[in-house]
């Protein structure tokens, strides 16, 4: 590794070391406040030198992509730890969590799910997988006072850990049929392979979408999403929706995006993933009373909706998909902070009967609330809306009218939940008690998720031209 | 004559056992114990087609398993400690607290 590689490699380098320096400053130094303000300042840092530092070499070690797609995800990743940060500060000081290991975990996550979406190698990519995976079964459990966190954390640690298996063994048969670990090359020659060795290798994209499946929860492997996601602290469910299903799309759009169309023999089972996800995330959700499992659920839709935009494989679909993750991430991520922003001694508002009334108690949170439920549900003007019809329109175009139909019985099924939550927040209700008024920090966040929301609703053009440019 | 097919046959045998183990098992640390027998699979596939294609980069990469393995290994227990602690129990049937 030379001189130049260290220099391409310098977000991911300053988000790790940083990370490491206050892991150790911890140890030592149990006062909160510096090490979330000196981990906030880190994961900035990280962004800023991937926005500004021109990389010297186009790939690192032959392991990362350096181009303008890993940056751009590098810069949404450090911006995502530092917002997680940011939502975390007061919940980790209230809950008597280590500052220090909370801190360098969300970076550790952030420079893994970076990394991820640049791999160029499945060695990287399979690394890059485990080290935010990791981070995170810590952070999901990190309330250790909580038995809900820490069976969430060891329900998420085993499915995982399969995973982690089934894409090993698909790497492995990948490797077996193609004789190549270097990832536009291996998948390249998968296609022209024939016979039993494309058999192989159509076991192992099996596998490695079963293990995709688990990470991003695309039905049937989503069942332990709403489980993991209510017995989580809010600050790290947010983080768990937003960036480490992001990261996963990102790779599989830059993977796809990198060697054309890999898919042909695979289209039906995608076909019949998205299809299913969609409306298992949708009719799941209609029947929940809580809102970070009807929030799991919504994730599971929109899941299945990206999955629709990684299937056509045309420059067009992959654009979609990138402009639906930034979206998806900034919503969900404001979602959540909505919830940790209100949380106080009893723990979080979950139940419906808790969120019952309390617009009139919180009446900008719950606004902010209601905005970015809109969003997820594509209300047109916001967000959500251009996000959902660029992906449709790319489906269209690449024929893929049946999935389409499906994709908009389900958003319309989702507006029925989202519209149930937004009137529930503004019964007028007696006994809404009111909950914490959260901190600067928290509405910092909340400031940012709205406005990027309809920002993005009125001005997509902004970064579907970025994207554009950016995709490889 | 033993051929690259009767290693990979082993490993597939392996892994197809090992995630019958995780599905069917009901002792969290006896599942992790088959977590970690998918992983060595993985490993015995890699050094045997490594060693057939006469390419390193399978076995550069049982070396990362191998770590990924101690990391997930260290990181489950201590989550099962954390659990048993609240629970009582690392029986999988207990984890149901979190459900519909």
């Amino acid at each position: 590794m030379s001189l130049s590689d260290l220099l391409a490699m310098l977000p991911i380098l300053i988000l790790a070391f940083g990370a490491t320096a206050i892991l150790m400053a911890g140890a030592w130094y149990r006062e909160p406040l510096p090490l979330l303000a000196g981990g906030i300042v880190t994961a900035l840092l990280g962004a800023l030198s991937a926005g500004l530092v021109t990389p010297p070499v186009p790939e690192i070690a032959g392991l990362f992509s350096a181009g303008g797609y890993a940056r751009f995800y590098t810069i949404l990743w450090s911006l995502l730890a530092a917002a997680g940060l940011m939502t975390g500060s007061r919940y980790i000081i209230e809950k008597r969590i280590g500052a220090g290991e909370y801190v360098s975990l969300v970076l550790y996550a952030a420079a893994g799910m970076a990394l991820l979406s640049s791999a160029t190698h499945l060695v990287g990519l399979f690394i890059a997988l485990e080290t935010f995976t990791l981070a995170f079964y810590i952070l999901i459990a990190s309330n250790r006072n909580c038995a809900l966190a820490a069976e969430a954390g060891l329900k998420y640690l085993l499915l995982g850990a399969v995973a982690t298996g089934f894409m090993a063994f698909g790497i492995a048969l990948i490797y077996a049929a193609s004789g190549s670990l270097v990832l536009p090359d291996a998948v390249m020659r998968l296609k022209a392979e024939t016979g039993e060795l494309q058999a192989w290798g159509l076991l192992g994209w099996g596998m490695i979408l079963i293990a995709v499946g688990f990470k991003i929860s695309l039905a049937p492997f989503h069942l332990w999403t709403p489980d993991v996601y209510q017995g989580a602290p809010a600050p790290v469910t947010g983080l768990l929706a937003t960036g480490s299903k992001g990261a996963v799309v990102a790779a599989l759009v830059g993977l796809l995006a990198m060697s054309g169309p890999v898919w042909n023999d695979l289209t039906d089972l995608v076909w019949l993933l998205a299809a299913l996800t969609m409306l298992a995330g949708a009719f799941g959700a209609l029947g929940q009373s809580n809102l970070k499992r009807l929030l799991a659920y919504s994730s599971v839709t929109h899941m299945g909706t990206l999955l629709v935009g990684v299937l056509c494989q045309t420059s067009e679909g992959f654009a979609a998909t990138t402009f639906y993750v930034v979206v998806y991430v900034v919503t969900s991520l404001g979602a959540f902070a909505v919830i940790a922003s209100l949380a106080d001694g009893r723990g979080e508002p979950m139940t419906f009967d808790q969120w019952r009334g309390l617009g009139y108690r919180h009446p900008v949170r719950c606004g902010v609330l209601v905005l970015l439920l809109l969003s997820l549900a594509g209300l047109p003007a916001t967000a959500g809306f251009m996000a959902k019809f660029a992906v449709f329109h790319a489906a269209l175009q690449s024929g893929y009218i049946g999935l389409l139909m499906i994709g908009i019985l389900a958003s319309v099924i989702s507006f029925a939940f989202y519209l149930r939550v937004t009137m529930l927040l503004f019964q007028p209700d007696e006994k809404a008690s009111s909950w914490h008024q959260g901190s600067v920090f928290e509405h910092t966040v909340l400031a940012v998720c709205s406005s990027a929301v309809l920002v993005l609703g009125l001005f997509p053009g902004l970064l579907f031209g970025l994207i554009r440019q950016i995709l490889p | 004559m033993i051929s690259v097919y009767h290693y990979m046959s082993v490993a597939a045998i392996l892994f197809a056992m090992s995630t019958y183990g995780v599905l069917t098992r009901r002792n969290a640390i006896v599942i992790f114990m088959c977590i970690e027998l998918m992983l060595n699979s993985v490993n015995l596939t890699f050094i045997s087609l490594s060693s057939h294609l006469q390419n390193i980069d399978g076995q550069i990469f049982v070396f990362f398993v191998m770590a990924v393995a101690a990391a997930e290994a260290a990181v489950g227990l201590a989550l099962m400690i954390a659990f048993y602690r609240n629970r009582e129990s690392i029986d999988v049937d207990n984890i149901n607290m979190l459900k519909w």
